[in-house]
């Protein structure tokens, strides 16, 4: 069960989720994915596009306008 | 249970990484009652130099306020549908056409029926290939700068950094677009037909007809969203 951080601070708003996608998909099932992102619309387009998939999902507002999506991967 | 902790959801994560990211938040409030107090002030400042002034900037302060609240994304209505296969955001732009249709379709219908002239007419502008051309070059634009025009200026006031640059580039690029537009106007643009809906298929119609489109849009968007994936 390893945890892996991914920072995509300062990326606009495909970026985060094209480069979430590519993590999980290396990643292996049980492991978590951290996102550390700073644009609003990634905290929205991320966790949505996770929760389709089929993952455990949970947002943490680390600071102002800085968020950590936190993925499980499930399968 | 040592360095793991169990959340809400479910999700284990070691409290290192946690507790390292956290720093103690200041409230947010006692700005926001500035900003409220400062938007107030302006409007009222500009009410004596033109009520039209006053109203364009508190319509524009409301717009962009629920613009930010409701993370409301052209850009992502047009590339989520591809890129993730969510419409979510599609449908909702969707539902706001349809009720800006029947919006502006009163105002006019409304003028209209008094013998008025029609607001608004200045903006039935002809269609062409150029319509579709534009379109697809402003598609590709916004998706690589992150937010159509609307989204760039909301996320510029969030204090996203990145798109401030894409605000400095949209600003050169409307001065250029305006600077040769006559132009395209006399070459380009004027080769088109003009339509106003009403005109080809009476008030009525005119409203069924668009509403149906957009319905006809939404159901598409809903199956798109819920089709089978394929594996």
């Amino acid at each position: 069960m390893a945890e892996y951080e991914l920072d995509c601070m300062g990326e606009a708003c495909p970026i985060p989720l094209v480069k979430a996608e590519k993590k999980l998909a290396e990643l292996n099932v049980g492991d978590i994915l951290i996102v550390q992102i700073d644009h609003s619309c990634a905290m929205k387009n991320v966790p949505e596009w996770a929760r389709k998939e089929g993952h455990n999902v949970e947002i943490d507002e680390v600071d102002d306008g800085e968020w950590e999506v936190v993925i499980e991967k499930m399968h | 249970m040592g360095e793991i902790q169990r959340s809400g959801s479910g999700i284990q994560r070691s409290q290192s990484s946690r507790s390292s990211s956290r720093k103690p938040k200041k409230s947010q409030i006692p700005y926001a009652v500035a900003v409220f107090a400062a938007i107030a002030a302006v409007g009222i400042i500009l009410s004596t130099v033109s009520a039209q002034l006053s109203i364009f900037w508190f319509t524009g302060s409301i717009f962009g306020f629920i613009l930010q609240r409701s993370r409301f994304c052209f850009t992502a209505s047009m590339r989520d549908p591809a890129l993730t296969g969510s419409t979510t955001v599609t449908r909702s732009v969707l539902i706001a056409f349809a009720i800006t249709s029947i919006g502006f379709w009163a105002i006019k219908y409304g003028a209209f029926l008094r013998g008025m002239p029609i607001p608004g007419q200045g903006y039935v502008v002809p269609v062409s290939f150029a319509t579709v051309i534009g379109a697809f070059m402003f598609g590709i634009g916004m998706v690589i700068a992150g937010g159509c025009a609307s989204g760039t200026l909301m996320r510029v006031g969030e204090g996203f950094t990145m798109q401030a640059l894409s605000l400095i580039f949209f600003i050169i690029g409307s001065l250029w677009g305006a600077h040769d537009f006559g132009w395209w106007k006399l070459n380009v643009i004027s080769e088109g037909k003009e339509v106003f809906l009403p005109d080809v298929f009476g008030w009525g119609w005119a409203l069924v007809l668009q509403l149906l489109l957009i319905g006809c849009l939404f159901v598409l968007a809903d199956k798109w969203e819920n089709r089978k994936k394929e594996s």
